[in-house]
């Protein structure tokens, strides 16, 4: 690691095996100046003299607050409005009217999964939005989820600077969606009303999220570990409706395990869980002596 | 390779946004107000335009509404590149037949990701 920073490589080290440790994510040696400038913003926010100060504490005193604090600043993603372009257009084409057309959908319920500042689950909701305009009968609901951090204290605010709505924002839906406060931009109360964003950790159980009929895990799989992209993917797996729909990043590469999902088609980031199936219980008291090689057991399909 | 024509009063913004849109491989022309513009698309349409507001001779908005009445006027991406950032501003552009809006100052993420919208540029 080059001298230019302040962090000793032994702390830089210490750091990478908290991260990983805590989130299941991999730093690599191409993250010291995101550690050094994140860290050093955190280390002002939290009273400490520099970054050395901060480590040292967060090392000699095992300060757990502390260390939740480091790794979520860590992980903070840069993320932009309509990221994906095409995986947006699978949203409004197929998924939306998919799911409302759905029998048994009464609500659809949408995660966006890492939410990090809230960019995606606001895009989500601008097109959830016209979506509505379309079928005024839809209700959707959009849920973020991330670590608690200083970027989900943004995302719940919904303020954001005029780089940042600049990037994937088209004007139209700027000016519809948002209200100028000074210098900044914030997302109106109408489309702040479809999002509720929740803090968790992304690598414990997310059962009391609920069930989803659309998680959207982009472009963030390649970061874990193995065992934690295992571990994350299984518990998405959980959260995820039966017949309900899993997306990663367009050009992501998918999970090898498949915990009952089908890849579509049509949009191969996009994997639907496979509707369950109950077997009937075998009667005891019938045993054909003979089975014709054709026959199948009759199985039923059911949506949970 | 698509055209671009830079219309801005000030050297250094013609010069900044040159080199990103060479970057992005397009051809770029420039023009320091709405008058010099409009000679140069009666001769040669472009594919864009990066559109400063006030400019002496001829303001951008004046520019784009003459623009849209000339044979072929419908053709260029038309990308409003200002200070002004009230909605009622932003409105005013819409109308008169801006494309996009960018609100300086710029990047080059926000350029390319307007050029993407207004697809000229592939994701």
């Amino acid at each position: 690691m080059s001298s230019v920073f302040s962090l000793r490589p032994s702390y830089y080290e210490a750091l990478k095996r908290l991260t990983l440790e805590l989130a299941g994510i991999h730093l690599g040696d191409d993250h010291a100046f995101l550690v050094e400038t994140r860290l050093s913003a955190l280390a002002r926010t939290e009273g400490y003299q520099s970054l050395t100060h901060l480590v040292d504490d967060l090392f000699s005193e095992g300060n757990t607050r502390l260390a939740v604090k480091v790794v979520s600043s860590l992980l903070e993603r840069d993320t932009h409005f309509n990221p994906d372009p095409q995986s947006l257009v699978a949203v409004e084409d197929y998924l939306l009217p998919a799911l409302y057309n759905h029998p048994d959908n009464k609500r659809i319920r949408i995660l966006s999964f890492a939410s990090s500042s809230g960019q995606e689950a606001y895009s989500l909701a601008i097109q959830v939005d016209k979506f509505k305009q379309r079928y005024p009968n839809a209700h959707i609901e959009i849920i973020g989820a991330d670590y608690p951090s200083p970027a989900m204290d943004r995302a719940k605010e919904g303020r954001y600077t005029h780089f940042e709505v600049q990037r994937g924002l088209p004007i139209r839906d700027l000016i519809t969606y948002f209200e100028r406060i000074g210098e900044d931009w914030k997302v109106k109360d109408n489309l702040r009303s479809l999002v509720t964003f929740r803090e968790c950790n992304l690598l414990s159980s997310l059962d009391k999220l609920g069930q989803f009929d659309l998680v959207l895990f982009r472009n963030s799989l390649s970061s874990y570990s193995s065992p934690a992209r295992i571990r994350v993917t299984r518990s998405l797996s959980n959260v995820v409706k039966p017949e309900g729909f899993l997306m990663f990043g367009f050009d992501e590469s998918l999970p090898q395990v498949n915990y009952g999902f089908e890849i579509l088609l049509e949009y191969p980031h996009i994997m639907r869980k496979k509707a369950v199936i109950i077997e009937e219980p075998e009667e005891e008291d019938y045993r054909p002596t003979i089975m014709p090689e054709e026959f199948v057991p009759e199985k039923t399909l059911r949506r949970q | 390779m698509k055209s671009c024509l830079v219309v801005d009063n000030s050297k250094m913004i013609r010069r900044v946004a040159g080199r990103i849109l060479s970057d992005l491989r397009f051809d770029t022309k420039e023009a320091e107000n709405g008058q010099q513009a409009l000679v140069q698309c009666r001769t040669e349409m472009p594919d864009a335009i990066l559109l400063d507001w006030n400019m002496p001779v001829m303001d951008g908005l004046s520019f784009l509404r003459l623009l849209r009445g000339e044979p072929k006027g419908e053709k260029p991406v038309v990308l409003f590149c200002t200070s002004e950032r009230d909605v009622s501003k932003i409105t005013a552009a819409l109308e008169a037949g801006a494309d996009e809006y960018i609100m300086k100052p710029f990047d080059s993420d926000i350029i390319t990701s307007k050029l993407q919208q207004a697809g000229l540029l592939t994701p």
